[in-house]
């Protein structure tokens, strides 16, 4: 699936792609990454500035805004901190680095094994497994030892990381139709992705959904992290999705062009296009998006969002819904 | 997110938040009328249950006959008082629940107000009317006092009352003179006659607690501080400002400004600062005296309806719910109405360069 055209790539080449020590994405080269953390994590949320580092971003927000930052945005859970000072890959404390590097190469191996399966080509070497028939003979004890092993695993991840690094396949599958991953297919292949969307083609392990509790797994590459990750949404930061849940949701079942606006932007600058300036938020704006349209320009381009002679309690007390009838409170 | 410096009250409102309001005493009493005909009393120290995020709880609900426009406190922390769609005044007794109307309007009643330092009850309708009411003689018929227009926004500092109503009339009331008009039954003329500052409906009124002025916020995201001295020098001193819009990039190049009412005002109860909530679902904090704005919120999920301080000035409780636009056909703050309660900093709502 998808193999024909290109290989897999090697562990190594896996290991060497930069990725964001705040939502464990990885990205095509550094610069990207930059932008990335730039856009995502160091962003204002007042004034839409981007900052180079949380510190950065800290000071900023102290000066211009007079508010203090707590966390770093659309972070993941452990990693909000503004303790580390990161820019790029610079900064990331080196257990870190470690739990990163253990958690690629388990995911790689695993998902080679489970490529192996679903294509049913033999491994080069031991492993026995076969295609979907032959197992189906090996039942109950097969799948329970196989059950133990990922509960054993995951045990392990979540003592040893909080979760942060859990690795991801089954909830992967969406990944498919992620914007980020149609919006440029050649320019931002991720390695996880044809695993991933293989898993429908093997029955055999009904039990994996289970293991995998999804709402502890980072999502992984092309979907955005802030949105499934069960992070805390900020409301409406100015120029962010306000809903980007419901967004992104949207975006990847319907219209696989329109990703996140950001990831848009990284792509477009992948593709050597220059986004024009300003423009990066139009359809992301704030919550009320579509009432807005349905309402009257007025002169220089003010908007009200209520104009009347009657103040809004007038308007509401007229609905059948608050209504009282003297009358009938009297009988 | 972070350590709660703010939090989310348990079991709130089934529906659109009219008004809220902490007690005179305890900061932790806090009185919301709800369009689900409900007044609520909660506890707002009440700590969290086990693993829930909401904090706060419960006291007591007061049922209406019709949805609840305003409630106040009156003169202690177990009575108080609601206005709503049924026409009527209510003095609620919180510890006992038991209802008195004290007067009946012919139209909702839009606001009500106590007067501490004269203690007096008094209500604004849409009949275009003010009641005046002596709360400890419920007996006593009030004092009807007419109105040039539908009163929208009512606020009492201590010795004043600033009645804001359509066509952008303002009428400034003595308090004492209320008192005394009650006493003899002759409605007093307004103490002044004013016109808004600002171009639109007015939205809220709030008083300033130290008797210098007051402010006003209109549908058009505008505010307005002004001074009750009516000397030249102290008029000049009277501004309005822009507040909760937002620019929105349009198809044709030139920036929308989006502009969205201003919902409620409150004014800190020491510090001479306030804070506006609006339907841009913000709320932001300003010092009155140095025209500055001191902090904008995150923003809350929905529009801001109602905001209070509490009397210690620790606490900024907040109601969110959906605002209602222009054009609304339908409306309900079913499932999405909040109530917010902010710890403040230290000198989170200090006027800057006072700070200790």
């Amino acid at each position: 699936m998808g193999g024909k055209k290109r290989k897999h790539p090697d562990v190594e080449e896996l290991l060497n792609r930069a990725w964001c020590y705040y939502c464990e994405r990885d990205f095509e080269d550094l610069k990207l990454l930059i932008s990335h953390q730039k856009a995502k994590h160091f962003k204002c949320d007042r004034c839409g500035r981007r900052l180079n580092t949380a510190g950065g971003l800290s000071v900023h927000m102290n000066q211009v805004h007079k508010e203090s930052l707590s966390s770093v945005e659309n972070a993941l859970p452990n990693r909000q901190g503004l303790d580390v000072e990161i820019f790029g890959m610079e900064g990331i404390p080196e257990d870190i680095v470690q739990q990163h590097n253990q958690r690629i190469i388990q995911n790689y191996y695993q998902a080679q094994a489970e490529r192996f399966a679903a294509t049913g080509n033999p491994p080069p070497g031991q492993n026995d497994k076969r295609p979907a028939k032959k197992v189906k003979a090996e039942t109950p004890d097969e799948i329970k030892k196989r059950l133990a092993e990922h509960r054993a695993r995951i045990a392990a991840q979540k003592g040893g990381n909080g979760g942060g690094a859990t690795h991801t396949p089954p909830t992967g599958l969406p990944d498919g139709h992620s914007p980020a991953q149609s919006a440029s297919p050649g320019a931002f292949n991720s390695p996880f992705h044809p695993p991933g969307a293989q898993y429908p083609g093997y029955p055999n392990q009904p039990q994996y959904p289970h293991a995998y509790p999804p709402s502890n797994l980072p999502s992984r590459p092309g979907s955005n992290v802030p949105a499934t990750s069960g992070l805390p949404q900020r409301p409406g930061q100015p120029g962010w999705p306000a809903n980007a849940p419901a967004a992104e949701e949207h975006a990847s079942s319907v219209a696989p062009q329109q990703g996140d606006d950001i990831d848009q932007l990284i792509r477009m600058a992948e593709a050597g296009i220059r986004p024009p300036k300003k423009s990066e938020t139009p359809a992301a704006t704030e919550e009320a998006a579509p009432e807005k349209k349905s309402k009257k320009e007025k002169d220089k381009n003010v908007q009200m969002i209520y104009e009347d002679e009657l103040s809004p309690e007038e308007r509401m007390a007229m609905m059948p819904r608050y209504a009282f009838n003297p009358e009938a409170a009297a009988a | 997110m972070a350590p709660a410096a703010q939090f989310e009250l348990a079991q709130p409102p089934n529906d659109a938040v009219s008004a809220l309001v902490f007690a005179p005493e305890s900061s932790s009493r806090l009185l919301v009328s709800s369009w689900d005909k409900n007044v609520y009393l909660y506890d707002t120290q009440t700590a969290a249950a086990e693993g829930e995020a909401q904090q706060g709880s419960l006291i007591q609900t007061f049922e209406h006959r019709a949805p609840v426009l305003d409630v106040c406190f009156g003169a202690n922390d177990d009575e108080a008082f609601s206005a709503g769609m049924d026409w009527q005044v209510i003095r609620l007794d919180l510890t006992s629940g038991e209802q008195t109307v004290l007067s009946k309007h012919s139209a909702p009643v839009r606001r009500v107000v106590y007067s501490r330092q004269n203690s007096l009850v008094i209500s604004a309708s849409w009949d275009s009317t003010l009641h005046v009411h002596n709360p400890n003689d419920t007996t006593q018929a009030p004092l009807e006092i007419p109105l040039p227009g539908k009163p929208h926004a009512m606020a009492a500092s201590p010795s004043k009352l600033i009645v804001a109503m359509t066509s952008r009339l303002v009428h400034i009331y003595d308090l004492s003179a209320l008192a005394t008009g009650l006493a003899s039954q002759t409605a007093p003329q307004p103490w002044q006659q004013r016109e808004s500052s600002l171009k639109f409906l007015t939205r809220a009124v709030a008083a300033m607690p130290s008797d210098a002025g007051y402010a006003t916020s209109s549908i058009e995201g505008r505010v307005a501080v002004e001074f009750f001295d009516a000397s030249a020098e102290s008029q000049a001193r009277k501004y309005a400002f822009k507040c909760h819009r937002q620019s929105q990039p349009s198809p044709d190049g030139a920036p929308t400004d989006v502009v969205y009412p201003v919902n409620a005002l409150a004014f800190h109860p020491t510090y001479g600062t306030f804070a506006s909530g609006g339907g841009d679902a913000t709320v932001a904090l300003w010092d009155a005296d140095a025209k500055r704005r001191m902090k904008v919120y995150q923003k809350f999920p929905d529009s801001v309806a109602a905001l209070a301080f509490s009397a210690d000035g620790r606490h900024l409780a907040i109601a969110v719910c959906p605002g209602f636009e222009t054009g609304m056909e339908d409306y309900s703050g079913e499932g999405r109405t909040k109530i917010l309660v902010r710890e403040l900093g230290e000198n989170e709502a200090l006027p800057k360069g006072k700070a200790k």
